[in-house]
């Protein structure tokens, strides 16, 4: 009750230092005095405003704590039986406070931007605060109007509906938080894009600067893409880890956009072109971020997703949204004609700048098939009610053409030099590693049947670009950063497509004490058991698998029925190893004796992981590298 | 080198030895098929990782129908007519859908000009 109130003031008290911020800012913009420090009050208040919303967000985590039901998103969130650590990851396992760990962040990092920004010009930072404290006004009021996480009920409940069930996962209880430091990481960039095109400030030291803040989000961003794909792995229960859902294209677009962003920065820092450029996939970046919220909060989308929906929050987003753009768009165009564009033939076909073009050529057209493909089906719907599903075939066919060429450029452009390299005799291991790919991807070939040229093609790039970011490793270590990431990237999609081909899988309706043959080796249910947990109870499943050499392996998957909400859930038993995972679940079926039995052996499950850490990691080495 | 050579042995010994069994055509048509059908029930899933009875019984329909002697093609037009465009996940390319199709490819021509203007034209 009492934490509930100081939660909800804590709010306002916020929205009103934002509203003062905003205008301080901007009137000390207009004032334009030159002298090179921040007003103090800036610094203060600053702090003070990431001093309540964190308030707030423990008061939220108490009350979740202390299962206070007269809060009404503890209410419909949260049970007294649940595991503490799920009580307090379900203060942002839900659409309010989610939202307030949006808001969280985004104090958090205005408050680490003004204090990190100090060698940048006074007016350009103030810009950027004002910027940054639009849209941080904005999620207060979305906060307090629409979603407010400290609704009152009365009278009290005595049981709280309890949190869904496949939320409660460790997987899920990091995935948000670290997602949205990529996505608000993002409304810096934004912010002070625009800031530093109106103060006509793009150049290298506005690059360097900003480009740390482009590595933190892009890091978080990859991570929490991740870290979703995981959990669906493991959770859903169908052994996938990407299903092209809409959920999962949202946040994989602002990737894309960002991806590019990183590249670019490069140019603007070593050779001040693209200025424009950037600009633009800053503002896109934002723009996706936001939409992405947008889009799963609205609940438009058809998705694992949708618990968390409600149209009228929507329309606040999409309007907000507008505006943002609107406001992004005006500016870009009024400001863009002070920025100087350097004449002439500016990129060289055979230079880093060059191959970095064409990298957001392709990152360009990636994040337009992704996009398209996730809101084609909506407008259509809308325009002509005509019901389409845009699945992975689609995807498939678009992407797999363009990764192919994409791979090769990958794995010579980050050699070349700056402005202009001179065409050298190919290295003859170069031509070796080709010829090993060829080999390797030919034998595939044979083996995958006629039908699946185009992806044998794919591999033959992919095994180069592995190959030769492998060489480049041991070689030289300048820029182990973007070796690294190169290098992981490679091996995902080496390892994707061969989790595709190589995977087995049985499935069967089996009863206890049945006995199944597959593939040399016997499947056997032998018992059940029951078990309790905290805030369910479960059946445990007992099979073993006797391959041909009478080995055993032993699998527990469960089928858990969670007491409230009353939701069964599939856990499925996964034994990792390097070259596959053996995935087993079970699910009941209508009569109870038989059980649904799925297992499933997938190729080079754990390097997917594996290779998107290292893309991640790339990046960290690279912004520890630019701190230092 | 050394690290390369082993590597690449271990992934061709790990190839050879993974052979998949292709005991039963129809049973690896049927999962190519249900891999691109909707689960009309469910939320986000295909036919192929359902385990809705839904998915179920359209599992057995499209078995049914091989054994019958159905084409795939036949079989996606025959569920097209039953439940609309909106049960497969590969959409054809026609009047509605052209612009989803095209979008990309021209997006992808006009950036190849763009670039091309800008590196070597001027």
């Amino acid at each position: 009750m009492i934490f509930n109130n100081i939660g909800y003031y804590s709010l306002v008290f916020g929205l009103f230092i934002s509203i003062y911020l905003l205008f301080f800012s901007f009137f000390l913009y207009i004032k334009g005095k030159s002298n090179n420090d921040l007003n103090l009050n800036i610094y203060h208040f600053s702090l003070i405003q990431l001093f309540l919303v964190i308030l707030s967000f423990i008061c939220l985590i108490l009350c979740f704590i202390l299962s206070d039901f007269s809060n009404e998103t503890v209410y419909y969130n949260s049970h007294t039986t649940k595991p503490i650590f799920y009580k307090i990851a379900g203060a942002w396992g839900n659409h309010e406070g989610s939202l307030l760990l949006w808001l969280l962040v985004l104090t958090l990092f205005i408050f680490l931007f003004i204090i990190k920004s100090k060698s940048q010009p006074k007016k350009y930072r103030l810009l950027s605060i004002f910027f940054q404290q639009i849209i941080i006004t904005g999620f207060f009021l979305f906060l307090l109007i629409t979603s407010n996480p400290f609704d009152y009920l009365f009278p009290t409940p005595k049981e709280g509906l309890g949190l869904n069930p496949i939320l409660q996962d460790p997987a899920l209880v990091i995935h948000p938080p670290i997602l949205y430091l990529g996505y608000v990481g993002s409304s810096i960039i934004f912010s002070s894009s625009l800031a530093a095109l109106i103060e006509n400030n793009l150049g290298t030291i506005w690059a360097k600067h900003i480009k740390n803040w482009v590595f933190v989000s892009w890091i978080f961003l990859t991570l929490g893409i991740l870290l979703g794909s995981i959990w669906a792995y493991y959770e859903l229960g169908w052994g996938g880890f990407w299903f092209w859902d809409p959920v999962e294209n949202v946040s994989l677009m602002p990737w894309f956009s960002l991806t590019a962003l990183l590249h670019t920065i490069l140019v603007l820092e070593k050779r001040q072109l693209l200025k424009l450029w950037t600009i633009v996939l800053s503002i896109s970046t934002f723009s996706l971020s936001m939409s992405g919220t947008f889009l799963v909060r609205s609940g438009i989308l058809n998705s694992v997703h949708t618990f968390a929906s409600d149209p009228e929050r929507g329309v606040f987003i999409l309007i907000f949204l507008f505006l943002l753009i609107f406001l992004a768009i005006f500016i870009f165009f009024f400001f863009s004609k002070n920025i100087e564009q350097v004449k002439g033939r500016n990129f060289y076909w055979l230079s880093k700048d060059f191959s970095i073009l064409i990298n957001n050529w392709f990152m360009m057209y990636f994040l337009s098939v992704v996009l398209i493909g996730t809101v084609y089906p909506i407008f259509l719907e809308v325009i002509t009610s005509d019901k389409i599903s845009i699945g992975p075939p689609f995807y498939n066919k678009l992407l797999i053409p363009f990764l192919i060429p994409f791979l090769i450029i990958m794995s010579f452009g980050p050699k070349l030099k700056w402005i202009k390299d001179r065409f050298e005799m190919l290295k003859l291991y170069k031509i070796l590693f080709f010829f090993i790919s060829l080999i390797i991807s030919i034998f595939i070939y044979e083996k995958l049947g006629k039908n699946n040229l185009l992806i044998s093609i794919l591999i033959l790039a992919g095994i180069y670009l592995f190959l030769i970011s492998l060489i480049d490793f041991f070689k030289s270590k300048n820029n182990l950063s973007q070796n690294i990431s190169h290098f992981g990237f490679s091996l995902l999609i080496l390892s994707i497509i061969l989790n595709s081909f190589f995977s087995s899988e049985f499935s069967s309706n089996m009863k206890i004490g049945d006995q199944i043959e597959f593939e040399n080796k016997i499947i056997k249910f032998s018992k059940i058991e029951s078990k309790k947990g905290s805030n369910y109870n479960s059946i445990v499943a007992n099979f073993t698998i006797e391959d041909k050499n009478k080995r055993v392996t032993n699998f527990f998957p469960e089928i858990r029925i969670y007491n409230q909400p009353n939701i069964m859930t599939s856990e499925a038993d996964i034994k990792t190893s390097i070259f596959y995972d053996k995935f087993f679940v079970v699910n009941l079926l209508k009569n109870e004796t038989y059980f649904n039995v799925r297992y499933q052996v997938k190729s080079f499950m754990v390097w997917i992981w594996i290779s998107t850490l290292l893309i991640a990691l790339g990046g960290f080495i690279g912004l520890v590298k630019k701190i230092r | 080198m050394k690290l390369i050579k082993f590597f690449l042995l271990l992934l061709i010994v790990f190839l050879l030895s993974s052979t998949k069994i292709f005991s039963d055509e129809n049973k690896i048509l049927v999962d190519k098929i249900s891999k691109n059908l909707r689960c009309l029930i469910c939320q986000g899933q295909s036919v192929y990782d359902s385990q809705s009875e839904f998915a179920i019984s359209m599992k057995l329909l499209i078995k049914e129908k091989l054994d019958k002697g159905n084409t795939e093609k036949e079989i996606y037009n025959f569920l097209k007519n039953q439940y609309g465009d909106w049960i497969v996940y590969d959409p054809k390319f026609d009047k509605k859908t052209m612009l989803l199709w095209g979008f990309p490819l021209i997006l992808f021509i006009f950036g190849g000009i763009l670039i091309f203007r800008k590196v070597f034209i001027y």
